[in-house]
């Protein structure tokens, strides 16, 4: 209960990632794309001396991804020692969840089902809580 | 050994200052049981290590402590004061002697049986009696060592210090990242222009960091030793379950690895370590029918050249049996019958890294299960390295393992393909050709793209149609470069790339998972700018396009016959004072040395070079002038005298495959050859030992008796009678083997030797000598008699 979450905003939609898992949100700058990778992989940029592979939660979610992609946010997530950097639409700020994640009857939408770990309601309103895991496996865009 | 000697020193040191606070707690209150565990830990640990490296001493110390702490620790004695004064003087004494060895001092001797005695319990009043009087002396035993001890405990405190790999870890991160801070730094700098109040101190800190930055990694490097240690032990029991006798031969422990490289080759070598003893080597009756020696060899031999550790595993077993390999191969369904008779030997012992295969009859327990050479060789190949195998039925297998030395940093070519940067690792780097070249020949087949080069049809791809990011249609080959890639397997294939453009030495880091899973690529690394670049994996590259099995049944033909033709001698090019390419035998060649312009001296016809305080003939300098400060030279052995020829710059060792074309006219050539499509002429060994060689020293010399009484004799003769390889000796008493005698020398010898010089003062003989005289000034003849002698002794 009261888990804290980034806010932020993919593909049009209030989304939010558990803040435990963030170690920073970045400005992407400049990308090396990686040829012959999913598309929602769209390259690498580098943090310092660590390499980030970008995934952009658009695509990865099965939607359109956004052409321009520089100084675009993103958060910084380390999933089994590989750093991630994940692309939202926009960043805001943390705050606390006021519901554990729920299941809403019918689904949230085919990506969002699978992505998702359920609902929370915020101060901003219900908002989809990312299983991040879920996102850098990148299995949803396939399947969806 | 020493490594592990100061380990040993290390440790105890270690223990000792970490039970410190338990010796005094246990001084306070004996009967605490936590405390005596602690201190009988370490006198247990003392003894075992002490037993391992032959202290007897401290052996004898630490198990007559041992003996009395586990009395206690049994209930059978009630630990008193008395005791522990003991138990404590015998640590003390432990600590002093540990701190003697760690300096590499001698610890002066006596006092140990007083300690033991010392602990003796109390129920013999007799010991009692006189264990006060050993408090006194122990002061006295401190002070002889007051000196010594307190410098070497330093000493020893310094020497190592163990840190948690993290840390490590975290401190190269650092390094790194301050590395590409400075790249990023330089950068602005250049772009500002130049500004030399700043320029200065930058250059310093990029001194600086980089050679912290070889520190570091340096830090992370471990001596194979470690590695080593473990394998008399596996070898051992091996044997033993087998009924086999094996000897280990281990060479080159002291070459350093990689911490973690090191881990990963533990498990493909003890791999390699069973087949050899199960399959390998025979069991004693058969090596004597065999005429071999009963027990068994197995070498390892480790050697570092340049970026990389060579690991050799020969036994002198019986070789592997490539007929019935190919037999299995084909009872196995990976080959035919007709595509099997096409192999060349090497072909055939190359099917062991096959999966699926075993030669062993019978599954026993300890290989043959099933887990192959395949698996070794994918394990070798995932850290970067290479596996070889030659094999020799009756005599023996060899394994070469090729290992990168770290498993982080690797050589590597980086090339551009649509736009962007690739890192491929150099070990795969066969050649690089321009497409553009005479020499090289697009053909078709099919689809597939075929590249001719030295009279070979390689298999063409395109980096870019690899990554999709363009059609094979629409490359044009011709301005492409060519990256010849030459697989551990043995198979080529061509890489076309847009351009290439340098070597450089990458670190490289792990990529996500699924990136991974398009098998492209093998890591990541960051450019010096800041910017990431992809390590591509060309073994994995090969398997996705068919190459490896393409290559077997398509173009094997062409192939196995550049793989016997490939007898090839290694050499070492160099550049002459005249700035001509040279190239000498890398046989030849024993070691590359730098020597001040002082330490050579040149004297018309006679020219030689000081190396370490010997003096060897100097070559190569009538090529051209002598550089002002330092001289590269070559020392070039025979095996049994060396010479020293001068060079300009040592370039760098290759292969000559082709032939020698032979050169008449320069008898210093030996031939031509062709070096990368360079002529370039090989120096003839033969000559120059021929005529530079400096004569051999006899290791017992003769020796050769002067006249005391003459100065002539010892300033004028001596020197000659030395070069011509006598020991001179001007002692009556002693024997000599030859004596020269001057006429007008009247002194009488009391001991004379078994051959007798005369020599006349007078070109003319005298008539009343009848003595088959030389006149003294008559060289040739002198130089002459005395070779005769010593041809004589020696014949």
């Amino acid at each position: 209960m009261n888990e804290l979450l980034l806010m932020c905003l993919i593909a049009g939609r209030r989304a939010a990632i558990p803040a435990i898992q963030v170690q920073s949100v970045i400005e992407i700058g400049e990308i090396t794309p990686i040829p012959g990778v999913p598309a929602f992989i769209r390259g690498l940029t580098a943090l310092r001396s660590q390499a980030l592979t970008v995934i952009d939660c658009s695509i990865a979610l099965g939607f359109e991804g956004q052409a321009e992609i520089a100084d675009q946010r993103a958060a910084v997530v380390d999933v089994d020692g590989h750093l991630y950097a994940l692309m939202v639409d926009a960043a805001y700020d943390v705050g606390e969840a006021r519901s554990e994640p729920m299941d809403v009857p019918g689904g949230f939408g085919p990506g969002w089902q699978a992505a998702a770990r359920g609902m929370v309601e915020t101060d901003g309103g219900p908002t989809l809580l990312i299983d991040v895991q879920t996102i850098v496996a990148g299995s949803i865009a396939e399947a969806a | 050994m020493d490594d592990l000697l100061a380990d040993f020193v290390a440790e105890t040191s270690e223990m000792l200052e970490a039970s410190g606070g338990e010796i005094v707690a246990w001084e306070a209150d004996p009967s605490d049981r936590a405390r005596l565990d602690t201190i009988f830990r370490f006198v247990h640990t003392v003894k075992g290590n002490c037993g391992f490296f032959d202290f007897p001493r401290l052996e004898k110390l630490s198990h007559a402590a041992e003996d009395a702490l586990a009395e206690c620790r049994a209930g059978r004695r009630e630990p008193d004061s008395t005791l522990v004064s003991a138990v404590l003087a015998i640590v003390d004494r432990i600590s002093e002697m540990t701190d003697a060895i760690g300096a590499g001092e001698e610890f002066p001797a006596g006092g140990d049986d007083a300690l033991i005695a010392a602990l003796q319990s109390d129920e013999t009043p007799g010991v009692v009696g006189e264990a006060p009087s050993i408090a006194p002396e122990q002061p006295a035993v401190g002070g002889v060592d007051k000196d010594a001890a307190p410098k070497a405990a330093r000493n020893a405190v310094q020497r190592t210090i163990r840190l948690p790999t993290d840390l490590l870890d975290e401190v190269m991160k650092g390094v790194s990242d301050m590395v590409l801070a400075r790249n990023d730094l330089a950068r602005r700098l250049r772009e500002a222009g130049e500004q030399p109040t700043i320029d200065g101190p930058f250059d310093r800190l990029s001194t600086i960091l980089a050679d912290v930055r070889t520190s570091i990694t340096r830090m992370r490097m471990q001596r194979l030793e470690h590695l080593f240690t473990s394998f008399p032990r596996l070898v051992r029991d091996l044997s033993t379950e087998l009924g086999k006798q094996v000897m280990v031969d281990l060479e080159g422990g002291e070459v350093e690895l990689d911490r973690e490289m090191v881990e990963m080759v533990r498990d493909p070598l003890t791999h390699i370590i069973r087949n050899a003893i199960d399959h390998g080597l025979e069991g004693p009756g058969e090596r004597i029918k065999t005429g071999k020696r009963e027990i068994g060899l197995l070498k390892f031999a480790a050697r570092q050249s340049g970026n990389q550790i060579t690991l050799a595993i020969t036994d002198d077993g019986r070789g592997i049996d490539t007929d019935r390999l190919a037999a299995k191969a084909v009872a196995a369904g990976i080959y035919s019958q007709s595509e099997i008779d096409r192999m060349s030997e090497r072909r055939k012992l190359y099917l062991i890294f096959e999966p699926g295969l075993s030669t062993a009859e019978k599954v026993s327990s300890v290989s043959g299960r099933g887990v192959g050479m395949d698996v070794v060789r994918s394990n070798i190949e995932r850290v970067g390295g290479s596996i070889d195998v030659t094999s020799k039925p009756g005599e023996g297998t060899s394994f070469y393992l090729k290992l990168p030395l770290t498993l982080s940093i690797i050589a590597a070519l980086t090339v551009g393909s649509g736009g962007q940067r690739y890192a491929i690792p150099r070990s795969y780097v066969e050649e690089i050709v321009f497409g553009s070249s005479d020499h090289v020949d697009f053909a078709e087949a099919g689809e597939r793209r075929l590249v001719t080069f030295r009279g070979q049809r390689v298999p063409c791809l395109s980096l870019g149609e690899i990554l999709g990011i363009e059609a094979n249609e629409h490359v044009d080959w011709e301005s492409r470069t060519l990256v010849l890639i030459r697989l551990a397997t043995d198979d080529v294939f061509a890489l076309a790339v847009d351009r290439v453009y340098d070597h450089e030495d990458v670190v490289v880091k792990p990529i996500a998972p699924a990136i991974m899973e398009t098998r492209l690529y093998a890591g990541t690394t960051l450019l010096d700018d800041g910017k990431p670049m992809m390590l591509i994996d060309l073994p994995s590259i090969a398997q996705l396009r068919g190459l490896v099995t393409e290559m077997r049944s398509s173009s094997r033909v062409d192939e196995e016959e550049k793989v016997e033709d490939r007898k090839t001698t290694p050499i070492m090019l160099f550049t002459g004072l005249d700035g001509r390419q040279r190239a000498a035998r890398l046989e030849l060649v024993r070691r590359i040395d730098t020597i001040s312009r002082d330490a050579i001296d040149i004297e018309g016809s006679r020219a030689q070079a000081v190396i370490d305080g010997a003096i060897f003939s100097l070559v190569g300098h009538e090529y051209g002038d002598l550089p002002e400060e330092k001289c590269r030279l070559l020392r070039l052995s025979d095996g049994e005298c060396e010479i020293a020829y001068a060079v300009r710059e040592v370039l760098d060792a290759a292969n000559m495959e082709g032939e020698i074309v032979p050169s008449t006219v320069d008898p210093a050539i030996e031939g031509v050859t062709l070096i990368g499509n360079q002529p370039v002429p090989v120096i003839d060994g033969h000559t120059l030992f021929a005529s530079h060689r400096a004569p051999r020293r006899v290791d017992h010399p003769m020796s050769c008796r002067l006249p005391a009484d003459s100065d002539w004799a010892r300033t004028i003769l001596g020197p000659l009678v030395e070069a011509a390889g006598y020991r001179v000796s001007t002692e009556d008493s002693e024997e000599a083997d030859v004596e020269i005698r001057l006429a007008e020398s009247t002194a009488e010898i009391s001991c004379p030797a078994r051959r007798v010089i005369h020599l006349r003062p007078e070109p003319e003989v005298a008539v009343e000598d009848t003595s088959d005289s030389i006149y003294r000034y008559d060289r040739e003849a002198l130089l002459a008699a005395l070779k005769q002698f010593r041809m004589g002794k020696t014949a």
